[in-house]
């Protein structure tokens, strides 16, 4: 047991201690969420964009062009103020996701009609980043009231997912609505239609919890944390996972290439030295796992977070953990000892790769229905089990008992048994000099010993 | 004297090829034994089996006194040709973890006195991959004694050493065997298993051939080569009925394919040059290797006359 411990303690530190695994500790994140934080980033910093837009057949709408321009100045300022006030220490991180892009509009009225030609020269002036859009007004937008659908159009190079055409087209309705109404009911008429109209909100709430005699009160829900909250635990599984088989490929090529297995399979037999690398790398993954959970909460705590952490699925979490360390390196280990080079390693490595990956393909299919058949089925399927599972569980919808258990005890025992035939591909491809062998020897040394 | 090393009838297969053929072997304590055989020949599973890393198909396999185990015996200290150390491990880290899986916890002062003695003590805190050759070759040695142990297998431990470095090694292997160290030593470098084995062990195609000290082995070969001092640089002679010819400088060696007859030899020498000593002698460790591993249809030169090429 103490030479097990031995080479445990050399493959933890081998993983940790190094100037690697410092620097992917802190790149695997930004690679995997960063485009979420950038998005966010780049809305909170840089200038804020001027978009210069010209507004035509003002003058067949009389008063909609000061109404929108009052409109675009309030929304100018309350933009300028948020930006002032940096210090974004908001109680919901539903907030910092919806804050969008940072425009400020700017409104120009223009009286002339325009034919192909006009229409032509101002898009050309757009090109030239002279503007950024111009608008058509329909004449009579304001006074029709006839039903008819009117359309507005709005050009620019960016028209399908502007955020000034979806900014105009939310005030020209509010604003056309509010006079219209005008023109056909008093201002006590359109107060009490605008009180009968009252928006009714569905708040999601989760479910009420009874703790003993006690009794919770159900909490209102974000749709935010709701969303991200399991694809971060499903990222993070993944990461763990990751970051954890992957030296234990590395290493057992070293130790293959540089004749270090015979030195110590000259020491200990290959199931204490399997052991000793796979207890080195489950020790190794938890101190990952302590990390980034560390890192989470004090983030957490520094913004008052800390009520949405999910810390109810931590003893899931590090149960899947183990489990999916235990599997995939055990699969990268004898991968490791089937080959002689790190290239030969990924071409048998690719179908791993995929099934790890899979979760990751449908996660959002999985979290909008986490009792659904796809999600039962990824939870019973030996590699998507532990990324699966924590996905379902973060969802904090009920998953049946008898599915958690059995989708754990399926991952145990598809671990035992991968560890054991992983075991059988070591012994023999460790001390393996010739060809790389194909997928039908590895099978037999498997199968055989 | 008690065997450190006994193998009865060992044989193992792999797949259809037979690597080891009923191979028996006795190791004394306390000796110095060579392995030598070509490539490919059994020597390394022989070791592997006596490592216990692969068990016999047949036969029994005794080391320090224990049969056919799983797992080396901690008395057993081992180093691989070359390679053998993590390249990114420092080296007093490395030592340390190599002697704990034998089992010897308290090693920080053995560390240290074979630092000292191979004038390593100033690279303890480097990492492998920033030594030399020479340096690595070293530590790697270092890693196989360090945990005191009763039998050493060591394989190619002079190779792509520098005389100063190979002295140094060979100074601590004998003083290995000095503390009553076994030691099984595998090379290719003839000369030095002549040197320094008391009995050597050559193994070809899975099968013993050669087995007992250097005398004996030589003994069971004809005088049949001879060895020619010339007065003088010059046209080489032309000799009849020789083959393995070697010309260095003024010394010419050949065997003779009637060793019964040397002054025949000599006669064809003095033909042509001024003969200083001709000496009839055993063939060397190499001859003998040479004889035995030769590819088969390998064809002799010319026998009824060969020029010497220098």
């Amino acid at each position: 047991m103490r030479k097990i411990l031995t080479i445990a303690w050399r493959e933890y530190r081998a993983m940790v201690a190094t100037k690697a695994f410092l620097i992917s500790i802190l790149m695997m994140p930004i690679l995997m969420f960063g485009g979420l934080a950038a998005m966010s980033m780049l809305s909170s910093i840089g200038e804020l964009k001027e978009r210069r837009i010209l507004i035509y057949g003002v003058e067949e709408n009389p008063g909609l062009f000061e109404s929108l321009q009052a409109a675009a100045e309030q929304e100018n300022a309350r933009k300028r103020q948020a930006r002032e006030t940096t210090s974004k220490a908001t109680s919901n991180p539903r907030d910092d996701f919806a804050s969008g892009p940072q425009e400020l509009f700017n409104l120009e009225a223009r009286n002339e009609q325009l034919d192909d030609a006009a229409r032509a020269e101002i898009s050309d002036q757009i090109r030239r980043g002279e503007l950024y859009a111009f608008v058509e007004l329909p004449p009579n937008l304001v006074t029709d009231n006839s039903g008819a659908g009117f359309k507005v159009n709005f050009y620019s190079q960016d028209s399908s997912l502007s955020e000034a055409r979806r900014w105009l087209m939310q005030n020209l309705n509010r604003i056309v609505q509010e006079s219209r109404l005008k023109l056909s009911f008093s201002d006590e008429q359109i107060h009490q239609i605008e009180r009968a109209r009252a928006p009714i909100m569905v708040a999601g709430l989760s479910l009420v919890e009874r703790r003993g005699e006690e009794i919770q009160g159900a909490e209102e829900k974000s749709e935010m944390l709701d969303i991200f909250l399991p694809m971060g635990l499903m990222m993070l599984m993944f990461m763990v996972i990751f970051m954890a088989a992957q030296p234990m490929l590395e290493t057992v090529l070293e130790e293959k290439s540089q004749r270090i297995a015979e030195v110590l399979l000259g020491s200990v037999s290959p199931t204490q030295l399997m052991i000793g690398k796979l207890l080195g790398t489950v020790a190794g993954s938890l101190t990952i796992f302590a990390i980034y959970m560390g890192g989470s909460y004090f983030a957490a705590q520094q913004r008052g977070w800390t009520e949405h952490l999910p810390l109810h699925l931590l003893h899931w979490f590090l149960l899947f953990q183990i489990f999916g360390v235990l599997f995939f390196a055990s699969i990268f280990m004898a991968v490791g000892a089937s080959v002689s080079q790190l290239k030969e390693a990924q071409s048998l490595l690719l179908p791993v790769w995929m099934v790890m990956m899979l979760p990751i393909f449908v996660w959002l299919l999985i979290i909008r229905d986490p009792l659904g058949p796809l999600a039962v089925g990824m939870s019973y399927f030996p590699p998507s089990i532990s990324t699966t599972m924590i996905l379902r569980l973060a969802t904090n919808q009920a998953i049946p008992q008898l599915q958690l258990f059995t989708s754990l005890a399926v991952l145990i025992v598809s671990t035992l048994v991968i560890v054991v035939l992983a075991g059988r591909i070591f012994r023999v491809g460790i001390l393996w000099q010739g060809n790389v062998p194909k997928f039908n020897q590895l099978l037999r040394w498997a199968l055989r010993g | 004297m008690p065997n450190a090393i006994e193998l009865h009838g060992v044989t193992k297969r792999f797949g259809r090829q037979i690597a080891v053929d009923h191979l028996d072997l006795q190791v004394p304590e306390g000796t110095i034994y060579g392995f030598i055989g070509p490539n490919g020949s059994g020597k390394t599973t022989t070791i592997r089996m006596i490592l216990r890393i692969f068990q016999p198909d047949q036969g029994t396999v005794h080391v320090l006194g224990k049969s056919n185990g799983t797992v080396a015996d901690d008395r057993l200290g081992y180093l691989p040709e070359e390679r053998g150390l993590y390249k990114r491990m420092k080296v007093r880290e490395i030592l340390r973890y190599y002697a704990r899986l034998k089992g010897f916890y308290q090693c920080n002062a053995e560390i240290e006195d074979w630092l000292e003695r191979l004038g390593a003590s100033e690279w303890s805190n480097k990492r492998i991959d920033a030594l030399s050759k020479g340096m690595a070759q070293k530590i790697q040695f270092i890693s196989a004694v360090v945990a005191r142990p009763q039998l050493v297998i060591l394989d190619e431990p002079f190779s792509g050493l520098d005389p100063v470095n190979m002295e140094a090694l060979r100074s601590a292997v004998l003083a290995l065997r000095e503390r009553g160290t076994t030691i099984v030593f595998s090379t290719h470098d003839m000369s030095m298993a002549e040197q320094m084995c008391d009995t050597i062990f050559m193994i070809f195609r899975g099968k013993k051939v050669l087995d007992g000290t250097l005398d004996a082995i030589q003994a069971q070969y004809p005088a049949d080569r001879a060895r020619a001092v010339l007065s003088e640089n010059g046209a080489l002679p032309q000799l009849a009925e020789v083959a393995d010819v070697e010309a260095n400088g003024r010394v010419l060696e050949f065997r003779m394919n009637n060793p019964s007859e040397p002054n025949h030899y000599l006669r064809q020498l003095m033909q042509s040059h001024t003969v200083e000593s001709f000496q009839v002698i055993r063939p060397s460790l190499h001859d003998i290797f040479l004889r035995i591993a030769r590819p088969e249809g390998y064809v002799e030169p010319d026998q009824s006359s060969t020029e010497v090429a220098r």
